[in-house]
């Protein structure tokens, strides 16, 4: 993964102002700038309708905005669409795949509509087929593909003409881990080949794994934004997470009290999450003060704050799937 | 022109792998000329003046033909299309807009020739005769499938505005109230005087009028160039619509 810092090469992408209002004066974006340096990765993180979906169809010309204005490899996406879509790469969070062709049919004609014909999509078509693993599936009609393979054979099509960026909107929602495991190594391997990836996700870890830059949207707003580090260094505490294996919350709460430099507790599905400035140096008073209070718990451990924090500081509210997250957390811990 | 012969193919592949899409589209309009001629032909034999010597079967015919080739099925594609989401990776390939209409209408071509062509052999089948030959025979099909392709702009034109499957589907029952209020059963003049005046204001009546004429009557060129002309003036109307929404989408 490169790591770029906006900054250090020409936007790939750039949005001074963006806005989209619907029907019913409803603001799904509203105002946002954005500038992503070409070969990066650029993670948009945020909840169901925080607008990440609208933003990414107004900067891949299917949405126009409704003020501001969006550059992709420096074309304006009003004044030449056709220019930027010539250049980009689009997997929207529908997957749009025909049911009725097959895979590789399905390739030929994307190749087809951006130029390329004969053994040239031939070719590339088998090549983009090997890419994503699906040679075997090839013939078959893409409505019998399982959601992991449908998913692939779309960011397939979607870099037919090796696009310069290469926009994804939320690529693993509703996918197994294992395909999500699979589309993160997509990504990567194409970034590594000097593509621009713009990124949506509502998933933490995703965001924190495959990103080198994001930004936090919320109620169409970018609240936050950074690398993955430095947003959560921002808070400048760590979490001690205690899984109660059984141990009464508020009573457990109780115990701990007062502890020194303790900023929060937020509790979980059979944990406390303690938001301290020293994890490691306070693990051994909240020992001493549930072993007074005789409460027994499952297990102790400590660890840098997460991107849930940090968008539970920018928004006062938790990501949805922050749970998921947070068992990963603690069954790695 | 390539991406239209490129999504003219694949939306013609479409037609050949999902023919559960078209048989049903077919049904009524046989069951109906079956239904028709046994139920009238008595009253109408082929001494009577208005069939020219023939069986009422070539009365007819027409009328079942224009059933056949008038169906939503371009539009319910489509909306099917937005539904799934291919609809927008489409839009977002660098191609004219109108080029994903001209795909459609292609396929629309085909199966208009084919559903067309066969309903002509069942009323041979009945014991029908083409006066023009089969050099008219040949224009009948044509005509009839170039029918298909300028209706099927109405339900392209729903399926752009309402980006809704019931109510694309629905669209088909315009095609009623356009069939029916013309000379379907009898000639104009045998009409009732709000019928014919109706009748006469229906350009679908002269659709039906020309196709009729290359079966009952020869080559009767001023019947055959305002059935050609209703065509071509629904199809350019219809189809400068369907892109015009294709054009303005989410725009």
């Amino acid at each position: 993964m490169t790591s770029p810092q906006a900054g250090d090469s020409p936007s790939a992408i750039q949005a001074r102002g963006l806005r989209r209002t619907f029907k019913g004066e409803i603001d799904a974006v509203r105002e946002i700038d954005l500038d992503v340096a070409a070969g990066e990765v650029f993670g948009f993180l945020g909840p169901n309708g925080a607008g990440k979906t609208t933003t990414v169809r107004m900067l891949c010309t299917l949405l126009p905005p409704t003020a501001g204005s969006a550059r992709v490899l420096g074309i304006d996406v009003l004044a030449d669409p056709g220019a930027v879509r010539r250049r980009i790469g689009v997997a929207l969070q529908e997957i749009g795949l025909d049911p009725v062709q097959t895979g590789r049919e399905l390739l030929e004609l994307q190749c087809g509509l951006y130029g390329i014909t004969g053994s040239t999509a031939r070719a590339r078509v088998q090549e983009l087929l090997e890419l994503v693993g699906l040679v075997d599936a090839a013939e078959r009609r893409t409505k019998t593909y399982s959601g992991g393979m449908k998913r692939r054979l779309d960011l397939a099509s979607a870099l037919v003409h090796a696009p310069e960026v290469l926009f994804l909107d939320e690529p693993t929602t509703g996918l197994d881990p294992a395909s999500r495991l699979t589309i993160w190594e997509e990504v990567r391997r194409i970034n590594a080949q000097g593509t621009t990836v713009f990124l949506t996700t509502q998933y933490l870890e995703e965001a924190d794994q495959l990103c080198d830059r994001l930004a936090i949207i919320d109620e169409g707003l970018i609240v936050s934004r950074g690398t993955p580090e430095q947003l959560k260094s921002q808070l400048g505490h760590d979490v001690v997470s205690v899984t109660l294996d059984g141990a009464d919350v508020a009573a457990t709460k109780a115990a701990i009290g007062e502890l020194p430099g303790l900023e929060r507790v937020v509790a979980e599905r059979d944990a406390l999450a303690l938001y301290v400035e020293d994890g490691p140096g306070s693990i051994a008073e909240i020992v001493r003060r549930l072993d007074g209070e005789q409460i027994r718990v499952g297990a102790i451990s400590v660890s840098r704050p997460s991107l849930d924090d940090v968008f539970l500081q920018a928004t006062g509210r938790r990501l949805e799937g922050r749970e998921e997250h947070r068992e990963r957390e603690l069954q790695s811990a | 022109m390539t991406e239209v012969l490129l999504l003219g193919r694949r939306a013609v592949r479409e037609v050949v792998r999902l023919p559960a899409a078209t048989i049903p589209t077919l049904f009524i309009p046989l069951f109906f000329l079956a239904v028709n001629i046994g139920q009238i032909s008595m009253t109408f034999p082929s001494t009577t003046p208005f069939l020219h010597g023939q069986g009422y079967v070539g009365f007819q015919l027409p009328v079942s033909m224009m059933f056949a080739v008038c169906t939503a099925t371009s539009g319910l594609a489509l909306v099917t299309e937005i539904e799934l989401g291919y609809f927008d990776k489409l839009l977002v390939a660098p191609i004219r807009r109108s080029s994903m209409i001209f795909g459609r209408l292609s396929a629309d071509l085909v199966r208009g020739l084919a559903v067309a062509t066969l309903v002509l052999l069942v009323a041979l089948a009945f014991g029908m005769k083409v006066r023009s030959g089969v050099g008219g025979a040949l224009v009948l099909i044509v005509l009839a499938a170039l029918w298909g392709v300028a209706y099927a702009g109405i339900g392209m034109l729903v399926a752009l505005h309402t980006r809704n499957v019931q109510a694309t589907n629905a669209s088909f029952l315009v095609f009623f109230p356009l069939l029916f209020l013309t000379p379907n059963f009898v000639p104009f003049e045998k009409l009732t005087p709000l019928m014919e005046a109706l009748a006469r204001a229906n350009p679908v009546s002269y659709v039906i009028e020309g196709l009729r004429s290359l079966v009952l009557e020869g080559w009767v060129l001023h019947k055959l160039a305002i059935c050609f002309g209703v065509i071509l003036l629904t199809g350019l109307v219809l189809t400068w619509l369907s892109v015009r929404a294709i054009d303005n989408y989410d725009r």
